[in-house]
């Protein structure tokens, strides 16, 4: 996993509970690391997990509450990080159908071994978008948050719906995205 | 608060090492992007004077197209041409000998006058001498004009394979052996390796050796302490002949023209110019390459490299 995951957690955890809170997850979870995460290095992705389950025990909050909780908030950091992704794409829909070919073509560019996700679409009858997301890490409820992020800084109501997921023994999670807007 | 209990002197401490860790990542990318640089511009100048080769081969290829189309739309009058001169000097000499029986059994005294007067008028003694001699010196031109023929064919390597298996080192000695007298004040060194013996045109290849050998010595010549170094070694599935020589060298213009026929820089009617081509010809047509790297007073090499067959 990316440095810049922990660094948007570490940015969320402090926003919202303050720098002692933070201190203190990363002396619970990680009592043998330094605590520093450099963006564009990789670190364990156990590293992350074992982080928000800390955060979950601490907050008494469900850990899938607060990784989807932590997309919504990362895509509000990575859209102040990279501005220009979302300048290029007028409106939600076609900000989510150039995750996978643009932003995730741009990311390889400056990462190594980035690891990242696989979406592939379906432009539903109904108008609804399918995105097929595919991750060894299984990580869809993070990319539901971003989503939602992403609904929220377009100002467009939406509906998702999880109908197939990876961690039921598919091979990859259907993620439905119904527009509250004509798109 | 002491700093003890000041949060953020921790996260300070974790900002630096992330920065200085940040640093890091950047000057170990920029090292990795100067050396995809340089690789990038290293293969750039490779790609570029492959390409340079490659026009010389194509223009080369072009230039052995048109040479055996000339030599074919020459050697076919040239054939009657000879022919036809070979059959005036026999019939030359039919009219030489009807006139010497004429003049022994009618002396020019009892010709009649307007007969005498002609003969006398047109010095028929030189006619016949001087005949003689330009129907010899024809023969001599078309003779020149059939061997520029065929070296032009030789260029084109329009010449029925004869393959046979043969050691190049054998040709090399026997080729030096020839080349005694000339190579007379030369130090010659030999780096001779055992090779395998490969299928090839043997007295072709001897040409070859012949043509750098000759063209070295000419190099050398008024040349001070002058050296020939050959060398044939083997280098994977390849035969290397490495000749080189402390000559005058050539400049650059010379060496990019060196395989094209009839470019000399020897006087007029000392070389031909087709030495080097037709070289480069049976270097071909032997699946093999020659290369040329030259510095002006300082010698050249020539590499010939010829595939294991």
């Amino acid at each position: 996993m990316k440095g810049i995951v922990f660094n948007i957690l570490e940015e969320m955890v402090i926003e919202k509970c303050g720098m002692a809170a933070w201190n203190e997850l990363l002396e619970t979870a990680l009592p043998d690391e330094d605590g520093a995460f450099t963006a564009g290095k990789s670190y364990p992705d156990e590293n992350l997990f074992a982080l928000v389950h800390a955060a979950s025990a601490k907050l008494e909050t469900p850990a899938e509450q607060i990784i989807s909780g932590l997309g919504e908030y990362m895509f509000g950091e990575l859209a102040k990080r990279y501005p220009i992704f979302i300048e290029q794409a007028p409106d939600l829909k076609t900000f989510l159908l150039s995750v996978d070919q643009v932003i995730h073509t741009e990311v390889r560019k400056l990462y190594d071994d980035p690891n990242l996700p696989s979406f592939e679409y379906t432009q539903l009858d109904s108008g609804a978008l399918l995105m097929e997301y595919r991750s060894p890490r299984k990580l869809c409820i993070l990319a539901e948050g971003l989503i939602r992020g992403a609904a929220h800084h377009y100002q467009t109501p939406i509906t998702l719906s999880h109908p197939t997921c990876m961690h039921t023994g598919s091979d990859h999670c259907d993620l439905i995205v119904e527009f509250g807007d004509e798109q | 608060m002491s700093n003890d209990d000041n949060p953020y002197i921790k996260a300070y401490e974790r900002e630096k090492r992330a920065r200085l860790e940040a640093e890091r990542q950047l000057e170990d990318s920029s090292r990795i992007i100067y050396k995809k640089n340089q690789a990038l511009e290293d293969s750039y100048e490779k790609l570029k004077s492959q390409q340079a080769l490659m026009l010389k081969q194509e223009k080369l290829a072009t230039l052995g197209t048109l040479s055996a189309g000339v030599a074919h739309e020459i050697n076919n009058p040239l054939a009657f041409v000879a022919s036809n001169v070979s059959t005036l000097q026999s019939y030359l000499q039919l009219y030489q000998h009807v006139q010497t029986l004429l003049e022994t059994h009618y002396p020019r005294e009892t010709m009649v006058p307007a007969l005498r007067s002609y003969l006398e008028a047109n010095d028929f003694e030189y006619i016949n001498e001087d005949a003689e001699e330009l129907l010899e010196d024809t023969l001599e031109g078309l003779k020149r004009v059939a061997n520029i023929v065929q070296s032009l064919k030789n260029f084109a390597y329009d010449q029925p394979a004869k393959r046979q298996s043969a050691d190049i080192n054998e040709g090399i000695e026997s080729t030096l052996k020839l080349l005694k007298l000339p190579l007379e004040h030369i130090e010659v060194e030999k780096h001779l390796a055992p090779l395998p013996n490969i299928d090839c045109n043997p007295s072709e290849l001897n040409q070859v050796i012949l043509n750098l050998l000759t063209n070295a010595a000419d190099a050398l010549d008024g040349r001070s302490q002058p050296k020939i170094s050959i060398k044939t070694y083997l280098n994977g599935s390849e035969i290397l002949i490495t000749i080189s020589d402390n000559g005058c060298g050539m400049p650059e213009s010379v060496v990019s023209n060196i395989f094209v026929p009839f470019f000399t820089t020897k006087d007029v009617g000392k070389g031909t110019g087709m030495g080097m081509s037709i070289s480069y010809g049976i270097v071909e047509s032997h699946g093999g390459s020659i290369e040329v790297i030259s510095e002006e007073d300082k010698g050249s090499e020539f590499t010939i490299r010829l595939p294991v067959t």
